[in-house]
């Protein structure tokens, strides 16, 4: 049985049970995440900035810019937390909602939309890609 | 849901009721599915953002799963916009779309 990774303790807060190595893996999707809401030419960036109504060319610049203050406080507060023991349940919901993020905004840039696209990813994308899918599995069931 | 009642008999208010029921028509939210999200996190999400029960959330969740999108909420534009917002900054792949 794996060993969980998030864990729910019973005065509410969600334990992280991260080491060192994962947590430098949690870092690097919050700081692609990061950067892709600010630099237009990050591969993540046109995944962080689809559109909301597909049939108009352009969207209401309200929402958009909704999108992205959003994106932006649950990123800083995923970031401000990363070396945390103990989660409250916003900085759990920003940790999720970021890694999520991260995980779409992986397969988008590398066009994996179909199961039969993800089983032909190179090993390495794969990897990143389960090792998110873990982060997210535990943390789903600790909230 | 928007009523197709006409407001008056004349064929001036019969237009009028025309277009009060084009511009009512509801406005979709769809989820769409992707290879790669655990469907516990879409359950959490629609739980979250809609505050939708666990049966309700999980059965959206099915269908999106299943049938590659599922209409997760429908009604004026504006709060479609909010919620279409909600799950994109949560990481769902989401549009708005006018009921047909």
């Amino acid at each position: 049985m794996a060993a969980r990774l998030f864990v729910r303790r019973r005065d509410g807060r969600i334990e992280v049970r991260l080491n060192d190595a994962a947590r430098a893996i949690a870092r690097e999707a919050f700081g692609h995440v990061l950067a892709a809401e600010v630099d237009p030419n990050h591969e993540w960036h046109a995944s962080l900035n689809a559109p909301i109504d597909p049939s108009h060319d352009v969207d209401d610049p309200l929402a958009t810019l909704s999108r992205q203050h959003d994106v932006t406080s649950n990123v800083e507060l995923a970031v401000a937390t990363l070396g945390e023991e103990f989660l409250n349940d916003a900085e759990a919901w920003a940790w999720l909602c970021t890694l999520q993020v991260a995980l779409r905004a992986t397969i988008t840039a590398k066009g994996i939309m179909t199961t039969e696209r993800l089983d032909g990813a190179d090993e390495s994308t794969r990897e990143y890609i389960t090792t998110l899918q873990a982060f997210l599995f535990s943390l789903a069931e600790a909230m | 849901m928007p009523s197709l009642k006409p407001l008056r008999v004349s064929d001036q208010s019969q237009t009028e009721s025309v277009t009060a029921t084009m511009t009512e028509r509801p406005w979709n939210v769809i989820v769409w599915d992707d290879p790669v999200t655990p469907m516990s996190v879409v359950v959490i999400i629609f739980r979250r953002i809609f505050g939708y029960p666990n049966n309700k959330a999980t059965q959206l969740m099915l269908t999106v799963h299943h049938e590659g999108r599922a209409i997760v909420w429908s009604g004026p534009l504006e709060r479609a916009q909010g919620y279409c917002v909600k799950l994109q900054v949560a990481g769902l792949l989401a549009t708005i779309e006018q009921d047909a």
